[in-house]
């Protein structure tokens, strides 16, 4: 469900939905909270993060995807 | 629905890496220049958030003889990399011309050192030549981006180009805006294609969540269909290749852990590593591409990625590329879910089918339209062969355009497409594009991937074909965004089809294509490239002799 905003750290800058690559942003109002309309659509590729100035996103991984590891190696 | 026309000598028809290559140059050498992308080109396309490899051939490094290390090359190439089925005039432009583009885009700002010294490391067999030069490029894109401003590129965002325009000769393009309701006219008097690979033809490894993907979501081969569509010869469509990447979490940048894969009892399962390399990398899930299935299936499995051991330099090393290739996300991840790769070996797989056919082009980047050029992932060449080739369909297409005329233009091209746009804004009950795309998934998972066969094949073909005409008849868009993901899923619903045709005239096993009726690698079939063309609309198949 890709990217979490945090609503009191975001400005409503519009950075993220300038540049997201998938366009999830799709419909967001200019200089407000992005809306995250296609969540499903969010390859995880990072952009928004990467350029969100004032690290207000983190990105969290859809259940289907979590990692398979081995928690306890021989 | 509003209609804009735009009018320049050069259109690229994507703004990754060929695209921004090509248009650089083909503005350099005078021509003007507008970019088309449907994202948007700071954050799009395979290298969106960066890559931290690029094949590059230094001689100093590497050796005089070119054609040696051509063949190394050739050789991690096996299981069906595109590499390895390009002609020898290609794969030579392609060498010499990549230092090139290295020097380039570090004047341009894009750090291609570690700690002031060229670094190679990974995709490499132990004691053989290393080529992938390891690479800062998490801003590659906005520096390109900048670059292409610079001179005078015009680069217009959010526009879904998905046909080429004119009949018979090549008069430019026609996208959607993919925020506003309106078409956009391109007219040009050359098109370099640069849309990239094709995902999303075959199911990823969780098909209940489709965009858990190893490369762009959005990269649906888009060049490809309307090449196709427009009478361009395609190649080896039938062709694929898996990727190996973390269990469950789609993802590329398997060379850039510093480990070995092993079976769970810490047996390495490839034959080139028994301790973790950072020079090397674990080379087994390049070119064993069958490996994590035959484990799991044989009882020894699963696979881990087994980084224990290493130093904390080395770790740091990985993560830093990992950073670097736009594996944020994954590392967030390991990190909030307390997963440390120096303690907990991470399960592997491959990922799917990633389809690696395409739009033939040669080393001018020439397609077989006058006119047309291809460069990048049209036919698999990844970073490097998008960054030289769409350099060079720049060149070309530039003097190509030099002193021809703009072509006429014909309205009535353009309204038998809106009609298809509006008939799918216009309709108020139908099948999602997502419900299209997932149908268009299972019937190639299971007609046309691990064991094709005539009867198979053509059982899909039939049922393809009736979804391919139910989904153009009743797919629904609420809105433009929705309108460009039904355009995806129509390319996906036209290059399925030429899958299973080509499929099914390739009688013979090569790589992951495996016919079960036709067992035989048949080595005359090898010298070739496999064709596939419209022509009035029946797609017929042939061989193009290629020189290796």
């Amino acid at each position: 469900m890709p990217p979490v905003i945090g609503k009191t750290k975001c400005d409503g800058c519009g950075i993220c939905v300038n540049i997201c690559p998938e366009d999830i942003f799709f419909g967001s109002a200019k200089k407000q909270v992005p809306q995250i309309a296609y969540p499903e659509e969010c390859w995880h590729c990072g952009s928004c993060k990467l350029d969100c100035p004032r690290e207000a996103i983190r990105l969290r991984i859809p259940l289907p995807a979590m990692l398979c590891y081995d928690s306890e190696p021989a | 629905m509003k209609h804009e026309i735009v009018e320049t000598d050069v259109l690229c028809v994507g703004g990754g890496i060929a695209g921004l290559m090509a248009a650089i140059r083909a503005r350099e050498l005078g021509a003007e220049v507008v970019v088309a992308d449907k994202g948007n080109t700071l954050r799009s396309g395979a290298g969106a958030s960066g890559n931290d490899h690029i094949f590059c051939y230094m001689p100093e490094i590497h050796g005089q003889d070119i054609n040696e290390a051509i063949q190394v090359w050739r050789k991690w190439s096996v299981g069906g990399k595109v590499a390895a089925r390009r002609g020898a005039a290609w794969m030579q432009t392609w060498f010499e011309r990549s230092f090139e583009v290295v020097k380039l885009w570090e004047s341009w700002g894009i750090p291609m050192k570690y700690r002031d010294e060229y670094e190679f490391a990974g995709h490499a067999f132990p004691g053989h030549l290393v080529m992938t030069l390891k690479y800062a490029g998490q801003d590659q894109k906005r520096i390109l981006t900048t670059e292409a401003k610079k001179r005078g590129v015009k680069i217009v965002n959010r526009v879904n180009v998905f046909d080429l325009l004119g009949n018979p000769n090549l008069t430019g393009a026609v996208g959607i805006h993919t925020r506003e309701d309106k078409v956009v006219e391109f007219r040009a008097k050359s098109v370099i294609l640069g849309t990239g690979g094709c995902i999303r033809l075959y199911p990823g490894p969780t098909p209940g969540w489709m965009a858990n993907t190893e490369w762009t979501f959005g990269i649906t081969g888009a060049g490809r269909a309307m090449a196709y569509r427009f009478g361009a010869d395609l190649v080896d469509m039938e062709m694929s290749y898996h990727h190996a990447g973390p269990k469950y979490f789609a993802r590329i940048g398997k060379a850039t852990w510093v480990g070995v894969l092993r079976d769970p009892q810490g047996k390495p399962a490839g034959p080139f590593l028994s301790e973790p390399s950072r020079k090397y990398g674990d080379v087994a899930g390049d070119v064993y591409q069958t490996l994590f299935e035959d484990y799991a299936k044989s009882g020894r499995g699963p696979v881990y990625m087994d980084c224990r051991g290493i130093s904390d330099e080395d770790y740091e090393y990985m993560t830093y590329w990992l950073q670097n290739e736009g594996n944020i996300a994954l590392l967030s991840h390991m990190e909030e879910e307390g997963i440390d790769p120096r303690k907990h070996p991470v399960e592997f797989m491959t990922f799917g089918w990633t389809h690696t056919g395409g739009v033939y082009f040669d080393e001018k980047s020439e397609t077989s339209i006058k006119g047309l050029y291809a460069a990048g992932d049209e036919f698999g060449s990844g970073i490097s062969g998008a960054a030289v080739f769409g350099r060079i369909a720049g060149e070309n297409a530039a003097k190509f355009a030099k002193g021809a005329e703009l072509p006429p233009r014909n309205p009535d091209e353009i309204e038998d497409r809106k009609k298809l746009l509006k008939d799918m804004r216009g309709r108020e009950l139908g099948p999602s594009w997502k419900e299209a795309n997932t149908a268009l998934q299972q019937v190639m998972v299971d007609h046309a991937s691990s064991a094709r066969s005539d009867t198979m094949l053509n059982a899909g073909l039939n049922h393809l074909r009736r979804l391919k005409e139910k989904a153009r008849a009743t797919m629904i868009a609420r809105n433009q965004h929705e309108l460009m993901r039904c355009m995806e899923v129509l390319d996906l619903l036209d290059l399925g089809e030429l899958v299973f045709i080509s499929a099914g005239d390739r009688k013979e096993t090569r790589g992951t294509h495996v016919r079960t009726d036709y067992p035989f690698t048949n080595p005359l079939l090898g010298e070739g490239l496999h064709l596939i063309k419209n022509v009035h609309g029946i797609a017929i198949t042939d061989w193009k002799e290629i020189k290796r």
